[in-house]
């Protein structure tokens, strides 16, 4: 298991645009952005248009926080603080299952995997999980491997 | 062709050492390298009347470098950029000359970028000890996931899925600019290193090792642009634009990882304009330059400027292909990986030296064009350097191009 996140060493700042979002995380729901206009939806909240329509009237979507590993790295050297006594330890990119759109689009996101590296493999199911830091205005989220799929990809070098 | 196509040139090159550290501030360094590309012109000071820079809010200004120097500007502007601005702002200066704004234009970039402000946050010591996360940061730097070499490998990782390539296709970059840095006295890498010496090198962030990534070091870099008529009056032989394309977009933004493939980048969507501009084909490319602050990004900059299919920058690059003598040459300085890092613009350099016939290199008569070929003796220059295709990239999201010729081609 990676070694656990200082999060002392952390100063998350939320403004306009993702403070909804973090309040949000603190109750445990994962959110995106949706376009009232067109329903296309997106990732990260510091993006106030919709890329698809370019209209700003726009909403949240609460996902189930699951869905497919599309990519990841391993993380060796820390450069930030919080995370000196947590390497080595996966970041992933995460395609959500149920933001699939009509005309292809998807939505990912990103986040620090609790698994370690050598259960980590890009096409394995995960899910969200949410971790309590030092601030109670923050619990961050994370992912975690919960099934097995066929045909996934592992880095082995 | 494109309208301007060969009626401006880069009529002088200048930089400092690559430092580390300087104990410099970035005007004394911007300052060295602004009066070293003057004098590469043969121009004086007040033979130059339009200055522009990027930064990143960790540099001095084009008014503070021209009032150090006593230059009286008829333009002046200086952008928020990164990787890829040096080629776009050439592209600007041509268009300001043209509209007459100023006649001949200075382009620079000054940064610590080893002992000051480090890319992706880190401190020059380590570690950043508290991190605040705002902005686009929330989203990033939470994760513990914020350096280029971070971000980067997302990208790579999956290439590397989708294409079955392997490291040893980086290592082959590594080992091609290396070798060049062993021609070129100013690199700060020299040793030659091999395949393997890439792949026992400790890792950074899986799939980058430590000699898949650049050397962050104290520099500025400049470049002289004017048009072709004042050129053929200056010291050197001109060095003729002939087109690019400048921060083509991506459709949808590097912090954005929806877009439908993370390793289709952007110059994917700039190479058709930059070749039907210059009025070329990769056929006529003698050698190229590649943003080089990750091994991969040159292989993905190939692959993006169509000098290979999708998927096959791994079988290309194979083989010592980027390497000097062999069929495209590659970052002949030593580019980020073995010489230095400079955001950029020293390929450029490198580039314009390289079609003078003129660099910098071990041979005594390189100045006035003499050289060996001897690479055992340290010769670095081309035979044939009639073309060069520049290819610049500030994330996947943004890339340049800058398409060169010398007086031959």
């Amino acid at each position: 298991m990676p070694g656990p996140i200082d999060y002392s060493k952390l100063r998350i700042l939320p403004d306009f645009d993702t403070v909804e979002w973090w309040a949000a995380t603190r109750q445990r729901k994962y959110l995106v952005r949706q376009c009232k206009a067109c329903g296309h939806k997106w990732f990260p909240p510091t993006f106030p248009a919709c890329a698809k329509c370019a209209s700003m009237e726009v909403a949240w979507f609460e996902t189930a926080g699951k869905g497919t590993i599309y990519s990841y790295v391993v993380v060796v050297q820390p450069i930030v603080g919080a995370f000196i006594g947590t390497v080595p330890y996966v970041v992933a990119i995460i395609e959500l299952d149920d933001c699939k759109e009509a005309d292809g689009r998807v939505t990912r996101v990103a986040g620090v995997m609790i698994d370690e590296e050598s259960e980590v493999a890009i096409g394995l199911p995960c899910e969200v999980v949410y971790e309590e830091t030092n601030d109670p205005k923050i619990v961050m989220p994370r992912w975690k491997i919960n099934g097995t799929a066929s045909g996934v990809w592992r880095f082995t070098e | 062709m494109g309208a301007l196509t060969d009626k401006y040139c880069i009529v002088g090159v200048g930089e400092t050492p690559h430092m580390r550290p300087s104990n410099r501030t970035t005007l004394s360094m911007a300052c060295e390298a602004v009066s070293k590309a003057l004098a590469d012109a043969g121009l004086k000071p007040g033979d130059v009347d339009g200055m522009t820079s990027y930064q990143a809010g960790d540099s001095t200004t084009s008014p503070h470098v021209a009032t150090a120097l006593g230059m009286r500007l008829n333009y002046a502007v200086d952008i928020l950029g990164g990787g890829s601005s040096g080629e776009a702002l050439v592209a600007n200066a041509i268009g300001l000359i043209e509209a007459g704004y100023c006649e001949t234009m200075v382009i620079f970039r000054s940064m610590n970028g080893r002992s000051g402000r480090r890319m992706g946050g880190q401190t020059p010591g380590g570690p950043v000890p508290v991190a605040n996360a705002e902005g686009d940061a929330q989203f990033n730097i939470g994760w513990g996931w914020t350096t280029p070499a971070q971000r980067f490998g997302m990208s790579a990782m999956r290439y590397l899925h989708d294409t079955g390539c392997t490291t040893k296709a980086f290592a082959e970059i590594a080992v091609a600019h290396r070798y060049h840095a062993t021609l070129n006295p100013k690199a700060i890498h020299r040793s030659p290193i091999t395949i393997e010496d890439h792949q026992k090198s400790r890792w950074i962030v899986k799939p980058f090792r430590l000699l898949d990534c650049c050397q962050e070091t104290d520099v500025s870099v400049a470049i002289i642009v004017t048009s072709r008529e004042r050129a053929y009056d200056l010291r050197h032989p001109p060095v003729f634009i002939m087109g690019g394309y400048a921060r083509t977009l991506t459709d949808s933004p590097q912090w954005n990882y929806s877009r439908e493939s993370l390793h289709y980048v952007a110059g994917n969507y700039g190479w058709k304009r930059s070749f039907g501009m210059a009025g070329i084909s990769h056929k006529d490319v003698d050698f190229v330059s590649c943003y080089d602050a990750f091994t991969f990004t040159t292989l993905i900059q190939l692959e993006a400027n169509g000098f290979c299919g999708r998927g096959e920058a791994g079988e290309f690059v194979k083989g010592g292909r980027l390497q000097i003598d062999h069929e495209l040459p590659s970052n002949l300085s030593g580019g980020h990986l073995s010489e230095g890092y400079t955001h950029g613009v020293q390929m450029v350099i490198e580039n314009v030296r390289q079609l003078r016939h003129r660099a910098d290199d071990a041979c005594p008569g390189w100045a006035e064009g003499k050289h060996s070929y001897d690479r055992q003796a340290g010769c670095r220059q081309l035979r044939k350097a009639d073309i060069c295709y520049g290819m610049g990239w500030g994330w996947e999201n943004m890339a340049s191009c800058l398409v060169l010729r010398g007086m031959a081609a």
